[in-house]
């Protein structure tokens, strides 16, 4: 039973992080590889807010605006140049992953620092005794899924995001600024990438390289879920099931490749992963 | 060339390429010599901090000289070098000290070094360069690998060290300065190497594989193989690399496997300039002794420069500081004067007797469905060798669809397709060349960066192996593939890049390249697309002499009616998916039901 909590968990919070990497990779067909250093950001967002002595659920939306405005500058002055390589564009957000690391480094220095959690405690539940926030973490994520299929269904921006997602060129042509779509998904993504940051904080620490490990399963995801959230959230449940399972039957550091190694291999067979086409 | 003085005259660029090739020859001889002499006086005037310092940067920057020749010419984006110098890291380390060391201990090691990384590559490869793989899916397998081998090297315990690796083992008993001279001339060597081969038949085959892969499998190279050997070929310079790096430290640890360290290897080679030599093995050798000697007092905020330093040249300069320094001293000119130009020569094998009664073509009821949409449904006929068949029909017939059934096994949902009697079957591209079918595409469809003659040799590289290390000085030609060249002009611009050329010599290049495949059924998409009157006429009469006189089964797609009149022998029309009619030019063109599907097109 507390290995069902586990998996459902993980896959949440694998959700999260995956979210906001899945939209910019969909709409700008850019894999964002500065996400990892977003969610840094997000990280030390929180630490803000705890160092403020704020109430801890401030950091959320602290990181989120945060996020945001990062986002916002970084895709006028970087990623605009960079539509038309996009193996570039994975170079240069690698290389923009390096610059936040760095800079956060010099401001926070390099140890590891804690920030304070929202709520802590367990609950009972299914007869177990679990985690509160990791609970919480399967709410919040949720309620980001349907934000998010609410937004791109049910908004004018998301009508238009969608046109450009599968045809740039005429949703061009058809008068949508595309440009725009571009830049509001941009900042919309690096904004997810920052709240994640913030949400996964409590249940471990931060550090400048906080992101890295959780870039590379994010975009391992994104890659086998093709465009859609759906298949997203399949591919968390799926995968992020794998690694608990390896990680409590195998051994962790199995347990830690699972994702990656899984999904080298659905793509070598299957390229379109779980999408439906 | 000795044959047409005239042309001579005409082409005092191509003429002078020998002798060109001889000086850069010697170029290269003359800055071996230099780098040498460089490295022998080195220890003698250096402090000892520098030389230990140089040692390993020469290893690292022979590592993205690795990382340069896979991305930079191939076009493969790695992130998976570092595994590979970390194999030969971990042979000697792991060898050393479970074993000992002794002379035999050691080429023990070194086997492992060697083979481990062999195999591994063969194994990414495997993974990565499948036929249809995207150029993504082949950096993400690059950058999983890091990830499995350090993961790996973590759970191994005490037998790999864990996270602070192995240390105190014994090692060669080598002086400094000496191992400073072994580093040095393994990197001068590689670079030589990697010059010259980038420089030979075989190198232009690289590029042309990052200009356009689909082309490359198109003309019967078996793109995935050329890769995987790439790979396995620099994953061994990487090891070996990392197999004296650990003999030099005495101690080896997980990071030089990793993640981290493959992405440095790509911001050295970016920022020295990808798709040069010299530039990558500058850019690492400044990158890697500057850390060394700031990584002391500023630390963070160097890698900060570094990092946005990377940022801005891939925006603003993507080709490297290296290239774009020796630009601004050459004055803002781009490119040097054309390139060198092998003779042509026509190929002493006649075309090969027709073998056999079969037909050189049998569709057998193919369809092709994309989802849904049945788009061929059940298509049959037949073509005789000769045979000028022309498939016409209005856009969105199946027309280009049937042709790619023809030259790709993979692409028809059911039927079958047999060339000179032998059934495709599930063949990739490059192996329906093998059979015989030769594709050429509906837009010209070739290889911007290089010449003229590169591109034509590498067309003819199925046939004749490419050399490693040199260029050939005569370029055997099929006759009608050089009566293509010679009728369009393009036997006098073979040091022509091709980006340069006009719309209907890149056609005509096109053209002249798929017959250099020698191929018994050739497979033409609206050849004359954009073509002005008169070559148009040209290319057909060039056609009906392929089909007459060599005996060439054609196929072409073609809107043209006036042109398919001209120089048909059969005429197939497909509406909808399905051939509606199947006749001689009379029979066919004139019909009502061609007609009425062109309604409007003149009849």
């Amino acid at each position: 039973m507390a290995q069902l909590l586990d998996i459902v968990t993980t896959a949440a919070i694998l959700y999260a992080v995956a979210a906001g990497l899945l939209i910019v990779f969909g709409v700008m067909k850019i894999i964002n590889f500065a996400h990892g250093g977003f969610l840094t950001v997000g990280g030390y967002s929180a630490l803000i807010v705890t160092r403020l002595g704020w109430n801890p659920w401030w950091s959320l939306a602290f990181a989120l605006v945060v996020g945001m405005i990062c986002g916002a500058i970084v895709e006028r002055l970087v990623m605009r140049p960079l539509y038309a390589r996009p193996l570039d564009a994975i170079l240069a957000t690698w290389g923009l992953g390096i610059v936040v690391g760095q800079v956060i480094t010099l401001e926070f220095g390099r140890e590891v620092q804690f920030v304070q959690s929202p709520v802590s405690g367990a609950m009972a539940i299914l007869g177990e005794s679990y985690s509160q926030y990791r609970l919480i973490l399967v709410v919040l994520a949720v309620a980001l899924a349907a934000a998010l299929g609410l937004v791109l269904n049910g908004t004018t921006l998301g009508l238009r995001t969608r046109a450009v997602i599968m045809n740039e060129n005429l949703a061009r042509g058809l008068g949508i600024n595309s440009g725009l779509v571009r830049f509001a998904t941009f900042s919309i993504g690096s904004g997810l990438a920052a709240l994640a940051g913030a949400l996964i904080t409590p249940l471990s620490s931060v550090d400048p390289n906080m992101g890295v490990p959780w870039l590379v399963n994010a975009f391992m995801l994104v890659l086998v879920s093709g465009m859609s959230l759906l298949s997203l959230a399949l591919s968390c449940l799926v995968l992020g099931g794998a690694q608990v399972l390896v990680s409590t039957y195998g051994n962790p550091v199995a347990g830690g490749l699972t994702i990656v190694v899984l999904a080298a291999l659905i793509l070598r067979f299957r390229p379109q992963g779980f999408a439906r086409e | 060339m000795s044959k047409a003085p005239e042309r001579a005259a005409a082409l005092p660029a191509v003429l002078g390429a020998g002798a060109a090739r001889r000086v850069d020859t010697r170029g290269l001889l003359l800055g071996s010599g230099v780098a040498l002499a460089l490295v022998a006086i080195g220890p003698l005037v250096l402090p000892d901090f520098m030389v230990n310092n140089l040692i390993r940067a020469f290893l690292y920057a022979a590592v993205a000289l690795t990382v340069d020749v896979l991305w930079g010419y191939t076009g493969v984006l790695t992130f998976g070098q570092s595994a590979f110098f970390g194999i030969g890291v971990y042979a000697v380390g792991l060898i050393f000290t479970h074993l000992g060391f002794g002379l035999e201990y050691a080429a023990l090691a070194f086997a492992a070094a060697v083979v481990g990384a062999v195999v591994v590559a063969l194994l990414v490869g495997w993974l990565a360069f499948y036929h249809g793989a995207s150029p993504l899916y082949a950096s993400v397998v690059t950058l999983v690998l890091p990830i499995v081998v350090t993961q790996l090297l973590y759970s191994g315990g005490t037998f790999t060290g864990s996270s602070s690796g192995l240390s105190g083992f014994d090692s060669f008993q080598i002086e400094l300065n000496t191992w400073f001279w072994i580093a040095g001339a393994y990197l001068v060597v590689v670079t030589a190497g990697t010059w010259l081969f980038v420089r030979s038949d075989a190198g232009r085959v690289l590029v042309a594989i990052r200009e356009n892969e689909p082309r490359c499998e198109y003309l019967g190279l078996d793109v995935s193989r050329v890769k995987t050997l790439l790979l396995a070929g620099s994953a061994v310079v990487a090891s070996i690399a990392g197999y004296m790096f650990a003999s030099v430290q005495m101690v080896v640890a997980p990071e030089y496997a990793g993640f981290v360290f493959g992405t440095e290897l790509v911001i050295w080679v970016a920022l020295g300039g990808r798709g040069t030599l010299i530039g990558p093995v500058i850019g690492t050798l400044l990158i890697d002794v500057s850390t060394a000697y700031l990584s002391g007092n500023l630390p963070f905020l160097w890698k900060l420069v570094i990092g946005v330093t990377f940022v801005l040249v891939i925006l603003a300069a993507p080709e490297g500081i290296g290239p774009l320094a020796g630009r601004l001293l050459r004055g803002g000119r781009r490119d040097r004067a054309a390139a060198e130009a092998p003779e042509l020569r026509p190929s002493a094998v006649a075309a090969a007797a027709a073998a056999g009664a079969a037909a050189a073509l049998e569709v057998r009821s193919v369809r092709k469905r994309f989802g849904s949409l049945l788009v061929l449904d059940g298509i049959d006929f037949t073509a005789r060798r000769g045979e000028l068949l022309s498939l016409v029909g209005p856009n969105g017939a199946g027309k280009t669809t049937l042709l790619r059934c023809i030259a790709d096994g993979g692409e028809r949902s059911g039927g079958d397709i047999a060339v000179n009697g032998r059934s495709i079957e599930r063949r990739p591209p490059h192996e329906c060349v093998g059979l015989g079918v030769g594709r050429k595409f509906q837009n010209a469809n070739i290889f911007d960066a290089l010449t003229v003659a590169e591109t034509i040799r590498i067309a003819h590289a199925r046939v004749d192996r490419p050399s490693l290390w040199s260029r050939a000085a005569v370029l055997d030609l099929p006759q009608a593939a050089l009566r293509v060249m010679q009728a369009t002009g393009l036997d006098q611009q073979l040091g022509a890049r091709v980006r340069h050329l006009s719309h209907g010599q890149k056609q005509a290049l096109e053209l002249a390249m798929v017959l250099s495949l020698e191929p018994r059924v050739l497979l033409l998409d609206e050849p004359t697309a954009g073509l002005t009157k008169a070559e148009r006429t040209l290319i057909g009469q060039i056609l009906v002499d392929l089909a007459r006189g060599h005996d060439l089964c054609i196929v072409l797609v073609e809107h043209d009616l006036d042109f398919v009149r001209e120089i048909s022998s059969r005429v197939i029309v497909l509406h909808q998916g399905r051939i509606v009619l199947d006749g001689t030019v009379a029979e066919v063109v004139d019909s009502e039901t061609v007609r009425t599907i062109y309604s409007g097109v003149r009849a």
